[in-house]
């Protein structure tokens, strides 16, 4: 806030080579580029319709999972029960059909309106206590987990319908009929957050709260909004996730909170709020997901898989951070 | 002494902490009243022994928090450490008291590294230790392949087992108390815990008044490696067993201990014997949950529910007393 | 005079904080077509009432009227939509936003559920040229200069074309020729027929600007829509603080020392500074006067090892000091620093003030395995709040609850304690009362008469002039001129004037 520039002229005279390289989606566009084509000369098979299909089906919730955190951090919040409102859905969605054989869509309605109650409930609990948003969504992530646990035994249900089953596994060539599902919320994401005014209003409460609020911005049901649209989108890639295994997985979402801070980060998304880029975020869940296949693809010890991972996430931060440094100072 | 009547002129002060203890009391009513075979001594015994690796875990992300850090990778670093001692004693005959020496300094440079990288990278510690955490399980599974060490010897072994002075405690919860004590001393009285809390509270004030910010957020990593590997190898002992499995539940824990306790998250301030609470309470619940044959399934939920209610009801009284304490 | 109405009417407003009766039974009205003065002390309760009527407090009791019609405001939307446009003392914009959407955030649903940007940058744009910002809408506010900021600002509260205007010590910190285009931009909106309300330390402003004023002291009204014509300086002083103040006359001193005793040669840092170089002798106040923006902070910061020294060098005591830190400064070479900022650097606002004011001393203080004596510390502490005046309920007392006076001494108490040979002070007085500030001026006085060497750094004429033995004028990153001060108001800041023109 203190921070002072003495001029406007910052970032002019530069070439538009280094403009590109030097902005957030630039940098990891020229990285995720990199990646594949030495990936595709280590791995003949690395490009072969069929993994390119696995990346991208990847690719699809992990965007998902992203912006479910993006959306959080951009109000300077976070969101750590977004993996157990992912297993949740799924576990109930799938329930719903296996069990009593709802049709598909009843099933994923109420699939959607449990993550929108969920995030719901997320952001209430903040705005009315005022307590901070991490301990109020570590303890919900226990009790979306708890009830997801208790209902299910722990039990996956195996007979969700067929239909479901094939979308997840259903592609054009190599384009997972999924990725429309994430297309057409990215694109929303983008409206949202660039032409819709609770998308703006989302993004003036993370930037400056006192400023938002004097000037009239509604600070806390932006807060619940952006909690609600969190919810929402963990319980599109629970459903998703489900449709991918062709079952309901009682611990669909364990595994998110790692690449959930990561995406966002990676794609340049600032932990203490005000903006979200969505083309940062989605080039960084394509990161992700190559590292995860390259591992994969070189047969790596799956005892090393969780140390690489660790490893490279926290090399691609750093190094966004350093290149990101670089270019304020 | 001073720092003794110190203590419990604080007691006085925070009297509405012991709202947590009349809620623990309630607790352990209801189970007495419900659930069969709470109060017999082998529970009590357990139960107090696994509130006590619960009240470390929550030290270790308390300290964290103190200086308005994060730590997540305590449970990896629990696990990692537990298995070290583990493979020290079983594979190399390592006497049991130099193991957990050696332990401690595993977990300490565990701790430095975090520290380093955080400082150094600039990065929020929550990012590093998320991936850190990744990367000393991932150490711990490439070198153990995740199989536990579990022939362990008596002398390390009693350390959770035996009754202490005829009472169903284990030494392990005499273990918890002397690091609560010394915590407390760290905090109220030394150049170091001020200087930790200053930084807490507001790192750029405390760098412009002189303290070296670098050297202090390192300390704190260190000591909260050093405590988070304590609580790893106190859990192997009371499962008689050093495996993967340690660590793994530890997240939840590690902040909602603290924080039920009083400890803010936002940093520069924390509340030793509230935390020492946080851990009696969850440990409790756990306990007596599980002695009611609900489905242990619902634990966690239960552990959610009443970390919103404690701090909730935490909120609840501030808000009280701010407003009658006007005029 | 012309017939004014009363646009706004605060009725026997009470507001009670912890530990505080921040306001009692305070009455207050707004007349159209007026800039209303709202003055009195640091702590006298006047912030509370402006957030009182824009919404973002509610009061205990008491009632707001607009126009003559009860109102109850639960949060600044209410009141935004009302009419009232509020610009607080902290920065007010949204840091990524552009310019545009900053100066319309009130209004972004103007055009329904989507923002429609060239609506809003082509409206902006007027607003903009109003307070001659000739910058486009487009660009975004983070890279503005502080100045473009605060105009911003202001377009941003005449866009809301409210009918009563709130203004919170907005001139702090602008440049005098700023201060200048404001007032006259806040003129027009009165003879436009707008209320002003406007808080201010600075009587000089409310001479220059004010149709009418009140005093607050303490939470009481204790001089109610007086017009400014009818007070003389003396009068709002005593009014403000209860009784007749005296400027005393500053006590000579002894000489300053024989060799300087910390001298830095031709500094260039990565923050700024164009080759400055100076001089310091123990026992001399020297004033670093500049607008701001002019390097003061950012050279200070260099010495002080916060921002990296590319080339030059610093000298303390003759030999060449390497300093890397303000840990550096304080603990190697005895130099200390209050921060301009003293929320957010100068001092630790949830703790005590014991811990803010023996932070620099825990080392020297502790004994055996790094124990610190509560006892002990309480005696520091306690010898500079009592040497200092600082009004404190208890040494426990949270140091956020006190006013800003009163911080601001805790924030130059720590250095005291610390006893540093060399003492950089930065606008030490911005947002102090009167009263206080003369303290301060003593106090900073005192201290070089014991033999601190002081670098003062001002963009206060009168205070620099009032205090400095030498005076060195700063413009650009460099500075511009070297003088002695012969203490001679008008003349001091006509070669000032020049020196800068
Ligand atoms: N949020 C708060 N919590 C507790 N006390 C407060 C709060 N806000 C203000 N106070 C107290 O209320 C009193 C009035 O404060 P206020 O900020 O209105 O003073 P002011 O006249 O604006 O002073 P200044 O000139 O320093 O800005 C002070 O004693 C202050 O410490
Ligand atoms: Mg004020």
């Amino acid at each position: 806030m203190t921070k002072r520039k003495s001029d406007l002229t910052k970032g002019r005279g530069r070439s538009a080579f280094q403009k590109f390289v030097s902005s957030d989606w630039g940098r990891l566009l020229v990285i995720d580029v990199v990646a594949v084509a030495i990936m595709s000369m280590v791995s003949k098979e690395y490009l072969s319709t069929f993994n390119l299909f696995v990346i991208t089906r990847d690719v699809s919730t992990m965007i998902l999972i992203g912006f479910s955190q993006a959306i959080v951090l951009a109000i300077g919040q976070m969101n750590l029960s977004l993996g157990a409102i992912g297993g949740l859905v799924a576990v109930t969605s799938g329930g719903l059909m296996a069990m009593w054989g709802w049709p598909i869509w009843l099933a994923v309605l109420v699939g959607l309106l449990i993550g929108v109650l969920a995030g719901y409930l997320n952001g209430m609990l903040i705005v009315w206590t005022g307590i901070n948003s991490f301990i109020i969504t570590v303890a919900t992530n226990s009790i979306f987990l708890g009830l997801n646990l208790g209902m299910t035994h722990a039990k996956p249900f195996y007979n969700i319908s067929a239909t479901v089953k094939a979308f997840g596994q259903a592609r054009f060539g190599f384009f997972p009929y999924m990725g429309v599902v994430t297309i057409i919320l990215i694109v929303l994401m983008v409206i949202l957050l660039k032409y819709v005014v609770f998308g703006r209003q989302i993004l003036a409460t993370g930037g400056n709260w006192n400023a938002a609020e004097i000037s009239g911005v509604p600070v806390k049901r932006s807060v619940v909004l952006a909690h609600i649209i969190s919810g929402f989108m963990a319980a599109v890639a629970g459903m998703l996730w489900m449709s991918q295994l062709g079952s309901a997985q009682p611990m669909i979402g364990v595994s998110w909170l790692l690449p959930s801070f990561a995406i966002p980060i990676i794609g340049g998304v600032a932990l203490t709020g005000g903006g979200a880029s969505i083309g940062g975020i989605v080039l960084a869940a394509f990161l992700l997901s190559i590292i995860q296949s390259a591992l994969v693809h070189l047969q790596v010890d799956p005892y090393y898989v969780q140390f690489l991972l660790g490893l490279l996430i926290l090399s691609a931060v750093v190094l966004n951070e350093l290149g990101g440094r670089r270019r304020r100072a | 002494m001073g720092i003794i009547s110190r203590a419990f002129k604080n007691i006085g002060k925070n009297w509405y902490r012991f709202g947590l203890f009349f809620v623990t009391t309630a607790f352990w009513l209801f189970f007495a009243w419900r659930a069969t075979g709470f109060l017999n001594s082998f529970n009590i015994f357990t139960l107090l022994r696994f509130a006590s690796v619960q009240v470390m875990v929550g030290f270790a992300q308390m300290i964290a928090l103190s200086a308005a850090e994060m730590d997540l990778s305590v449970g990896a670093i629990g696990a990692g450490v537990a298995m070290f001692v583990g493979a020290l004693m079983q594979l190399l005959g390592v006497p049991y008291p130099l193991a957990i020496l050696l332990g401690m300094l595993l977990g300490a440079t565990a701790g430095f590294v975090n520290g380093i990288l955080v400082v150094k990278t600039k990065i929020n510690s929550f990012v590093i230790t998320l991936a850190t955490s990744s990367m000393f399980s991932g150490i711990m599974f490439i070198t153990t392949k995740a199989k536990a060490f579990t022939v362990l010897p008596q002398g390390f072994v009693d350390l959770s087992r035996v009754w202490t002075f005829g009472l169903p405690i284990s030494p392990l919860v005499w273990i918890m108390l002397v690091v609560a004590i010394v915590l407390y001393f760290v905090y109220s009285a030394t150049s170091l815990g001020r200087k930790i809390l200053a930084v807490g509270a507001n790192r750029r004030a405390a760098e412009m008044s002189g303290l070296r910010s670098s050297k202090i957020r390192i300390t704190v990593f260190v000591l909260v490696g050093i405590v988070a590997g304590m609580a790893g190898i106190m859990d192997a002992a009371r499962m008689e067993s050093a495996g993967p499995i340690i660590g793994t539940e530890w997240l939840l824990t590690s902040f909602a201990v603290p924080a039920i306790g009083g400890t803010s998250i936002s940093g520069g301030n924390v509340v030793v014997f509230g935390t020492v609470l946080g851990g009696i309470l969850t440990g409790t619940i756990t306990n007596g949950v599980l002695l009611m044959n609900v489905s242990n399934f619902f634990v966690n939920f239960f552990l959610g529910l009443i970390l919103l209610l404690a701090v909730g009801f935490d909120r609840l009284q501030k808000a009280y007393r701010e407003r009658t304490s006007v005029k | 005079m012309k017939q004014r109405e009363a646009v706004l009417k605060a009725l026997h407003i009470n507001k009670a904080f912890p530990g505080v009766q921040a306001l009692d039974d305070v009455s207050l009205t707004l007349q159209q077509g007026e800039i209303h003065a709202l003055i009195g002390e640091n702590g006298a309760g006047k912030s509370t009432l402006i957030k009182i009527i824009s919404g973002l407090y509610q009061p205990d009791e008491g009632d707001i009227l607009i126009e003559g019609n009860k109102v109850r405001f639960s949060s600044p939307r209410d009141s935004v939509g009302a009419g009232v446009g509020f610009i607080p003392q902290e920065r007010n914009l949204i840091p990524d936003f552009t310019i545009g959407e900053n100066v319309l955030l009130e209004r972004l649903n103007q055009s329904g559920a989507f923002v429609h940007y060239g609506k809003i940058n082509a409206e902006a744009k007027q607003w903009l040229s109003a307070v001659g910002l000739e910058v486009s809408p487009k660009v975004v506010v983070s890279e503005l200069s502080p100045a473009q900021m605060q105009l911003v600002e202001t377009a941003k509260a005449l866009a809301l074309q409210s009918k009563i205007l709130l203004l919170d010590e907005p001139t702090a910190s602008l440049t005098p020729h700023e201060v200048e285009f404001l007032f006259s931009v806040l003129r027009k909106l009165r003879d436009s027929g707008v209320a002003l309300l406007f808080v201010t330390h600075k009587l000089e402003e409310v001479f220059a600007l004010c149709d009418t004023v009140t005093v607050l002291r303490d939470g009481h009204v204790v001089s109610q829509s007086e017009p400014i014509e009818a007070m003389d300086r003396d009068r709002l002083i005593s009014l403000m603080i209860g009784r007749k103040y005296v400027v005393t006359q500053l006590p000579s001193k002894p000489p300053r020392a024989k060799t300087p005793i910390l001298e830095a040669v031709d500094i260039y840092s990565d923050i700024g500074s164009e080759g400055v170089s100076l001089e310091l002798y123990s026992g001399e106040v020297v004033g670093l006067y500049g607008l701001v923006g002019a390097g003061r902070t950012e050279f200070a910061r260099a010495l002080i090892g916060d921002a990296r020294i590319k080339q030059g060098e610093v000298l303390v005591e003759g030999k060449v000091a390497h300093i890397k830190s303000v840990a550096d400064a304080l603990h190697r070479y005895s130099i200390g620093y209050v921060s301009e900022n003293r929320k957010m650097e100068g001092l630790i606002l949830a703790h005590s003030v014991v811990s803010n004011i023996t932070i620099t001393v825990w080392d020297k203080i502790a004994k055996m395995l790094g124990v610190i004596r509560r006892t002990e510390e309480k005696v520091i502490a306690g010898k500079f709040v009592k040497r200092l005046d600082i009004k404190t309920p208890s040494l426990e007392q949270m140091v956020m609850y006190l006013s800003g006076g009163n911080q601001q001494k805790v924030a130059l108490a720590k250095w005291l304690g610390a006893n540093v040979k060399i003492l950089i002070i930065d606008e030490p007085t911005i947002g102090i009362d009167i009263k206080t500030k003369y303290a301060l001026h003593d106090l900073i006085w005192d201290l070089s008469a014991n033999g601190v060497a002081v670098l003062l750094i001002s963009s206060d004429m009168p205070e620099v002039i009032r205090l400095s033995d030498r005076l060195l004028v700063m413009k650009e990153q460099r500075i511009v001129g070297k003088l002695e001060n012969s203490h001679m108001y008008e003349e001091m800041s006509q070669k000032i004037g020049t020196l800068l023109a």
